[in-house]
């Protein structure tokens, strides 16, 4: 992480400076938003990247030239085994590009297909709280 | 009184050869999150997208082997050339730069996964189901998309192009566009995030920068994609004239589609040079030659990339001509340093021929081929001579066949033992390359002369008077023999499925990137120990440490 927010900030600023000179040499507004917009997102994530940078404060061993395996021992993070929620996200989003073409009843059913297959990927792997309270006690 | 019990017999469970029922297997493929089934998803689902988009190549060149027309009519050639472009590039080679990406990429930086799995599977099913919307089309009753695959207006609006056929390849390019988004958001997160302690940036494998950099280029330019479409469907469904040519439409979507266009061609041209980079010092017996160059030369690309899509646009007349072909020229020199630390990477190295090997030099020789012809198109008054003529399709087929292609067949022949745990059969392998590496040749060297003559491109048609008939004769039979060649491969794929396992790590002997250090096929979440990391060459390292690492400490 240490210096990958150098990247996209660098890209970003040879993309704003690219917008201008084209702005400058006469180019038309397509590609002047275009760039600039490449130049602002790439900014964005350069500057999300800093502050957490910043917000950590340390150096994760990834980034640390001497790291030995071990010093990432423990717990990798929460990885689902498998997951049957993506497929129907999928569909849903696919049925409502369709809806548009075939009609807009189709697209009012596939949204709603949308929003509670969202809901479902979403919260997959939320605990109920009353659960929780109970296992701790 | 003794009494003697049967000791029981511990056998270790082996893993991988449990009786699974295909039911089972169904199920758990389909609600995977694992980064390497889904990579293998991806990986048959684009190879067979290339089969059905060879298929519609064959119809092509079928169609103009000789003056008149043959089987097709006009509009089908169109749908025909349409779905070719489209298929080959968006739903073949996008994906399986994030098949391969999705493979290898934890592998190399030596994580357990990618950093969201179930989104993974979301990008695998979106872009699964938007492919096959796009190409319903044949099943309605007005045809498949036929305005090109750059879907020029006003060419593309309801006026000229009707019916269904058109609609389905927009929402559903769209829907597997978000797909890729959803694919790039996740291998950047992976990579950031979740490399191995000691796999500094610095230390990633060349495949995997380039991974990164394609996935910035796609948050770049397939937004710009999504925007364009989504517009012109509101054109042809709500009836707005965001590409009304009365109000610069026809400019407007040019801009816009080669905005996205262009980083395209370096999204599916960046993670191959990559595959290539993986192969060349594991047969050469040599480092790379000019590691941290070779990651400039990358850097640089990815951002004058977004500086040179006008130059599709020569023909129109209304570009700044020499701002784009400056900065066409200028990015053709970290190309040339590619090139220039590939060839250091073999010079004066121990170089051995096996089909990876073989796949990569078809590569560099074909490759080189467009990027000569790339320089000519650069230049503005050269270009005018040949604009959207074959000259273009030769020098567009030669830069992207010989990336994509060559490279995928080498990336094949150099993982299979990673993916399957087997090795595919050499012979087989030679077959298939000569015969891909001459079919491909005789198809689209002709194509040159063909264009400088003036045969244009996305004509049905010729008249005999014309002189273009031998040429497109070759062509065509250059082309059954490009679609012959994938014979000895599903051959070979056959005949290896039950070939004995290699049983080591790294069986070309001289792997370096972290792959080449975990089993044949690696497990469930991919590392049962990990070498420590010191170099770009971990992998190398570990089987060799008696050789010491010219990588960077």
């Amino acid at each position: 992480m240490r210096e990958n927010w150098k990247l996209f900030i660098a890209l970003a600023v040879f993309y704003i400076f690219m917008a201008y000179i084209y702005y400058y040499l006469g180019g038309e507004a397509v590609g002047i938003t275009g760039m600039l917009l490449a130049g602002f997102f790439s900014g964005m994530i350069g500057f999300y990247l800093w502050f957490t940078v910043k917000r950590i404060g340390f150096d994760i061993p990834s980034d640390d030239l001497h790291a030995e395996i071990a010093d990432d021992a423990g717990e990798l993070g929460f990885y689902a085994p498998h997951s049957w929620w993506p497929l129907p996200v999928g569909v849903s989003a696919t049925a409502v590009g369709l809806g548009l073409i075939i009609g807009w009843w189709m697209v009012i059913i596939a949204v709603g297909a949308l929003v509670i297959s969202i809901i479902g990927f979403v919260t997959e792997y939320e605990k109920p709280l009353l659960e929780e309270t109970h296992s701790n006690n | 009184m003794t009494t003697f019990a049967e000791r029981p017999t511990i056998t270790a469970p082996r893993l991988g050869a449990q009786k699974t029922s295909f039911g089972t297997q169904f199920v758990k493929t389909i609600t995977s999150t694992d980064h390497k089934r889904i990579g293998y998803l991806y990986l048959a689902t684009s190879f067979f997208w290339f089969l059905v988009g060879g298929l519609l190549a064959l119809v092509i060149r079928a169609e103009l082997t000789r003056p008149g027309m043959q089987f097709l009519s006009n509009e089908q050639y169109n749908q025909a050339f349409t779905m070719h472009g489209t298929i080959m590039l968006l739903l073949f080679s996008t994906s399986l730069f994030i098949g391969f990406a999705n493979v290898l990429l934890p592998l190399q930086i030596g994580a357990a996964d990618v950093a969201f799995p179930r989104l993974n599977m979301l990008s695998y099913w979106l872009y699964f189901f938007g492919s096959i919307q796009t190409v319903a089309g044949f099943l309605t009753p007005g045809g498949a998309a036929s305005f090109g695959w750059t879907a020029y207006a006003p060419l593309s609006s309801t006026d000229y192009s009707p019916g269904i056929g058109a609609d389905l390849w927009i929402m559903g390019l769209t829907i597997s566009g978000l797909g890729t988004i959803l694919g790039a958001v996740n291998l950047i997160t992976t990579i950031f995030t979740m490399r191995a302690p000691g796999m500094t940036m610095f230390r990633m494998s060349i495949f995997s920068w380039n991974v990164l950099l394609t996935s910035i280029l796609v948050l770049l330019a397939f937004p710009a994609l999504a925007a364009a479409l989504l517009a012109l469907e509101s054109d042809r469904l709500f009836g707005s004239n965001i590409f009304d040519p009365a109000n610069g439409g026809a400019m407007l979507w040019q801009h816009l589609f080669w905005f996205f266009g262009h980083p395209e061609v370096y999204i599916l041209a960046l993670p191959f040079f990559g595959i290539a980079t993986e192969i060349l010092p594991v047969f050469s017996r040599k480092p790379i030659f000019g590691y941290k160059g070779l990651i400039a030369a990358t850097i640089a690309i990815a951002a004058l990339s977004v500086a040179v899509w006008a130059h599709h646009m020569f023909a129109t007349g209304q570009v700044l001509l020499p701002f784009f072909s400056f900065m066409t020229f200028l990015i053709g020199v970290p190309t040339g340093v590619k090139f220039f630390n590939w060839i250091g990477t073999m010079w004066r190295g121990q170089v051995s021929f096996e089909s990876p090997m073989l796949f990569t030099m078809g590569f560099l020789v074909t490759f080189l081929f467009g990027g000569i012809t790339g320089i000519i198109l650069a230049s503005p008054p050269l270009n005018f001579a040949v604009s959207a003529s074959y000259f273009v399709v030769a020098h567009f087929h030669y830069v992207l066949f010989g990336t994509v292609v060559f490279t995928m067949f080498a990336g094949f022949y150099f993982w299979w033992p990673k993916f399957t745990g087997r090795m595919l059969n050499e012979r087989l392998a030679k077959i298939h390359f000569w015969t891909l590496f001459v079919g491909f040749h005789l198809t689209f060297l002709v194509q040159h002369w063909l264009g400088i003559k003036g045969f244009p491109r996305r004509y049905a048609d010729y008249l005999s008077t014309d002189g273009f008939t031998e040429m497109n004769m070759i062509s065509t039979v250059g082309s059954a023999l490009l679609a012959l060649s994938m014979i000895p491969f599903f051959i070979n794929v056959w005949i290896t499925r039950k070939s004995p396992m290699v049983n080591t790590d790294d069986p070309w002997g001289y792997g370096s990137s972290l792959e080449w250090a975990t089993s044949c096929p690696p497990p469930r979440h991919n590392f049962h120990t990990m070498p420590r990391i010191r170099s770009e060459r971990p992998a190398f390292d570990l089987h060799h440490p008696h050789i010491k690492s010219e990588g960077h400490n």
